[in-house]
């Protein structure tokens, strides 16, 4: 940290030689002193002040306080002034030894009044000093904690965005195998939609952003894959409407949709319609995903990854904790999820 | 000839084990089914002496079926969770093939089973506990009432009650039977939820309206639904670090 405080780089030599002046003519006009001795006594007066009050930044910027900032800048002010204004009065006495028998009194007479005025000036600098001082400590503290918090954010991001993938994969891959001894052709055809998935999971991986649009392509991936491997018992109704230049954060519909088919598909036996509603709404994009749901039966593991996962991603990214909203009848599940807009 | 039933909810997948399964000539395959509920039945009506078993599956999952079962057929579990496999082990499971299932692991594990019946006639799987079984805790218990399956979501539990070498699972609707012992229960169900107050009882925290004292060191719980169950001292300790007294 610099010396003096940036705000008072400028401030303090203005300052000074407002006193100096104000304090020369006072002395020249007033006290009817005559120009050199106001002129010397002043530029004493000041010359001394300053070094004090340089002596005092390099103290309170070298030593930390163990008893409070104010009390701290307080003593320090208090001391630096004294010895001020000590240093001021034998110089000038020294100075003055012969000639002017009258300066001298004065002087003494004057030096209360020295005194206060030069431990006002280094009590305020030293308090405000240390007080920016404290401030800084304090913003670097909370800087490097705001550091850490963001490393370990963006480390709990991947790892939510890894747990969507492998059981799915090793799935599809064992679709796969039995496809080649069964409709070698159809095999190809699912690799290529594999493939598919994989590549745009890879590449929308670092992106903060995707299109609305672009998620809806994926899913549909996703979705080509599934109604491979649980034959055509999966519909999905949309409705549509929202901006196509609308952009989500990805990772956040994809794990809904996953949620919705894991209640819905693997919780029935027959032919499953999962409907999903977009919609705008002042700054929010509103997604309704509706899947069928069979009360008596809770899916094994459904609760607890999915829709947990998604609100822990939702709050890391919104820091928000209403953005995800489940609601079920007896025989509907319905996921909502706000996404806010404002960053567009 | 041996019987055989694959018990998985994907159709692919069943064909899968289905044409690997063309070649061990001695293997009848009796049944595919798509579902827990549905290899039970086929279960009970074929007496198959293999089963092929997924684990997550619609209705019943693959060890929620196997528990029903009074007599258990020899199992090889088929599925993309690795995380199963040490509790199917204990389970005494044949083998436990994971997805994409390999020809060559495949016919190894085909073959572990045909060495065990050789040596043992029949290789049943020992009584299996639905506590034992899953990480994590359960949402569920299923209990065969009447030759119907039931599945009691634990949120309807009103208290479990010892009864010999059953417990006794209470609901709104009614009680249930089930051969299963309370400790198996409690390692069952997730301890935030249901407190072990007493030898012979569990009770959900959701159902307690209050706690009153009984004779010198123990105390009796009213619940919601009009039951008094007995506390004993250690019990009364569980539900005070429980509840966080």
């Amino acid at each position: 940290m610099a010396l003096i405080n940036k705000h008072l780089r400028w401030l303090l030599p203005l300052l000074a030689f407002i006193i100096w002046s104000l304090q020369a003519g006072y002395l020249f006009y007033y006290e009817g002193l005559g120009l050199n001795v106001a002129l010397i006594d002043s530029s004493v007066n000041m010359g001394i002040i300053s070094l004090a009050i340089w002596g005092m930044l390099l103290v309170v910027n070298a030593y930390p306080t163990r008893v409070g900032v104010t009390l701290y800048a307080l003593l320090i002010g208090t001391f630096f002034a004294i010895a001020a204004g000590f240093t001021t009065w034998m110089i000038l006495k020294f100075i003055f030894k012969n000639p002017v028998h009258h300066y001298l009194d004065w002087l003494s007479y004057s030096m209360p009044v020295r005194y206060f005025a030069n431990w006002l000036i280094c009590s305020w600098i030293a308090t405000y000093s240390a007080i920016v001082k404290e401030a800084e400590t304090i913003e670097k503290k909370f800087l490097k904690q705001n550091d850490l918090t963001n490393l370990h954010r963006e480390a709990e991001l991947y790892k939510l965005r890894q747990q969507l993938q492998p059981h799915f994969l090793y799935n599809s891959l064992n679709s796969i195998s039995a496809l080649t001894m069964i409709e070698p052709s159809k095999a190809q055809d699912m690799i290529g939609k594999l493939s598919d998935f994989l590549r745009r999971s890879v590449t929308r991986d670092g992106q903060e952003r995707i299109l609305l649009t672009e998620e809806l392509e994926y899913i549909e991936a996703y979705l080509s894959i599934e109604s491979v491997r649980f034959g055509d018992r999966l519909k999905i109704v949309y409705t549509k409407n929202f901006d196509s230049k609308t952009e989500i954060p990805p990772f956040i519909l994809q794990p809904v949709m996953e949620n919705a088919i894991k209640f819905g598909l693997y919780g029935n036996t027959g032919e499953v319609t999962i409907s999903v509603d977009i919609s705008q709404k002042d700054s929010m994009l509103i997604v309704n995903v509706t899947n069928p749901y069979d009360k008596d039966n809770h899916p094994s593991r459904g609760t607890g990854f999915g829709l947990e996962g998604i609100k822990r991603r939702l709050y890391l990214l919104f820091t928000r904790t209403d953005l995800l909203d489940v609601s079920k009848t007896d025989t509907e599940f319905t996921t909502t999820l706000s996404i806010p807009q404002t960053y567009a | 000839m041996h019987k055989v039933i694959i018990i998985d909810d994907e159709p692919l997948a069943r064909q899968l084990v289905r044409a690997f399964m063309q070649q061990h000539t001695d293997f009848e395959i009796v049944a595919e089914c798509g579902d827990g509920f549905e290899g039970f039945k086929a279960i009970q009506e074929h007496a198959p002496d293999l089963i092929f078993l997924d684990v997550q599956m619609p209705k019943l999952n693959g060890f929620e079926m196997l528990e029903l079962l009074d007599e258990k057929p020899s199992v090889i579990f088929t599925t993309a969770f690795d995380e199963y496999a040490m509790k199917a082990f204990e389970a005494n499971a044949v083998d436990y093939l994971l997805k994409p299932i390999a020809k060559e692991r495949f016919d190894k594990a085909v073959t572990k089973w045909q060495a065990s019946a050789a040596s043992q006639q029949k290789r049943g799987i020992e009584q299996l506990q639905v506590g034992n079984v899953y990480e994590g805790y359960q949402h569920r218990i299923v209990v065969k009432d009447n030759g119907l399956i039931r599945i009691i979501p634990a949120d309807d539990i009103e208290f479990v009650e010892a009864n010999d070498d059953y417990i006794k699972i209470v609901t709104k609707d009614g009680s249930y039977l089930k051969k299963s012992t309370l400790s198996q229960v409690e390692q069952s169900l997730n301890p935030q939820h249901f407190v072990r107050v007493h030898r012979s009882y569990i009770i959900p925290i959701s159902q307690l309206v209050r706690i009153e004292p009984y004779e010198k060191e123990s105390h009796i719980a009213l619940l919601q639904c009009g039951a008094k169950i007995p506390v004993s001292k250690s019990g009364m300790t569980k539900l005070k670090t429980t509840l966080g007294w």
